[in-house]
């Protein structure tokens, strides 16, 4: 239903507010003028090159097959932030979302990661997810607090796994959160139990 | 009176229930009508026979039990041949296509409509939904109950946080059955 309303406002901390709307065909060049924007540090955390056209041809190519769910946040026109969800069409994962946000530099800290996170879990449980994970490098104190602040807690430590742009080798932190207890109780709700053996 | 009686048979576990609950609900609560609900289960509570008798009328309803239902709604094969002889000449069959074949024991002049329920809601991210997906059909093939009672009836029964995507299924379900019913007209 969140893409059924769309384009929509989000109110942030500062009072201001932004639009939010689904990444569509179209978006390419907006996409990458948001992404070369950002300094190369914090790219440096995305698992692909997302400067290239080449990549945001496959972005819109997993966009249109539905294994990914893209928001943008705009201001006056420009991308400010985005924010995709994945999810895994085939094989054993299909049951889980893996979320990923980018929010330049001059917006942060007034909630816009948290909204448009807080969507996307919102989605994927609405997409029937029964389970959904970020990556956050150890350093990324202000990533970890807006996950854990939407129900996400550390499920994984792969030490020393990323090198950041000094050299410095740190650990990437993949935080989950479990939405199964919904479904579990929908699935109560349609287990056909007598009432007497409730 | 208007009166139309409906058997909806599957197996535990489909949501049976819980389909014939929102339907009686929207018509009672949301439509302003009178609604009755009898639930049979098997022996065991998943994957046994399971149905639900429901009764929508103008009036209050003296007998609760459906013998010959003007709609059957099913959801597995063991319902099929157990419920498909009791159907009143000339009812209503709404079956899930996948699960559910016919053969000759329909009654005579009867109406089939089938849908493939179950696949539509693996497609929206849950077969646990194939039960309101049926709910919806039902909505749009008969107009039974209207789509804002059934919309409210959906909303009031599912846990919270599953409500949308219960939503998605029930209008999946609303239009395929709209659909056909406009061919068939």
């Amino acid at each position: 239903m969140i893409l059924e309303h769309s384009p929509h406002p989000i109110a942030l901390r500062d009072g201001s507010t932004l639009v939010v709307r689904p990444a569509k065909r179209g978006d390419e060049q907006a996409l990458l003028a948001f992404y070369r924007e950002l300094p190369r540090e914090d790219r440096l955390f995305l698992k692909d090159d997302v400067t290239t056209e080449a990549w945001a041809e496959r972005f819109m190519q997993r966009i249109e097959r539905g294994e990914a769910t893209s928001l943008l946040a705009e201001r006056e026109g420009a991308v400010v932030a985005e924010a995709t969800l994945y999810r895994a069409r085939h094989g054993w994962s299909t049951h889980v979302g893996e979320v990923r946000v980018a929010v330049a530099r001059p917006h942060r800290r007034k909630g816009i990661a948290t909204a448009l996170a807080g969507q996307l879990v919102k989605l994927a449980t609405d997409q029937g997810a029964d389970k959904i994970i970020v990556e956050v490098v150890e350093n990324q104190l202000a990533a970890l607090r807006t996950f854990q602040k939407l129900g996400f807690h550390q499920e994984a430590v792969l030490r020393a796994h990323v090198k950041d742009i000094s050299g410095i080798r740190r650990d990437l932190l993949i935080l989950a959160n479990d939405v199964s207890h919904i479904w579990a109780a929908m699935e109560a709700m349609v287990a056909d139990t007598p009432p007497e053996a409730v | 009176m208007a009166k139309t009686e409906i058997r909806i048979g599957g197996l535990g576990g489909q949501g049976v229930i819980l389909c014939g609950m929102i339907i009686g609900k929207a018509a009672a609560i949301y439509d302003g009508k009178h609604a009755a609900l009898i639930q049979a289960f098997g022996p065991e509570a998943r994957g046994s026979a399971c149905s639900a008798q429901v009764t929508v009328a103008d009036q209050a309803i003296g007998y609760p039990y459906v013998k010959r239902p003007d709609i059957l709604v099913l959801m597995s094969q063991d319902a099929y041949t157990q419920f498909v002889p009791t159907l009143k000449p000339g009812g209503l069959l709404l079956y899930e296509e996948e699960l559910v074949h016919l053969d000759g024991r329909l009654p005579a002049g009867a109406r089939t409509v089938g849908i493939p329920a179950t696949r539509f809601a693996e497609e929206l991210g849950r077969r646990l939904v194939l039960n309101i997906v049926m709910a919806g059909f039902l909505t749009g093939v008969t107009g039974l109950v209207s789509q804002d009672a059934i919309e409210q009836a959906v909303k009031d029964s599912v846990p919270k946080g599953t409500e949308d995507l219960n939503m998605r299924a029930l209008r999946k379900g609303l239009e395929y059955g709209r659909g056909v019913a406009a061919k068939a007209a």
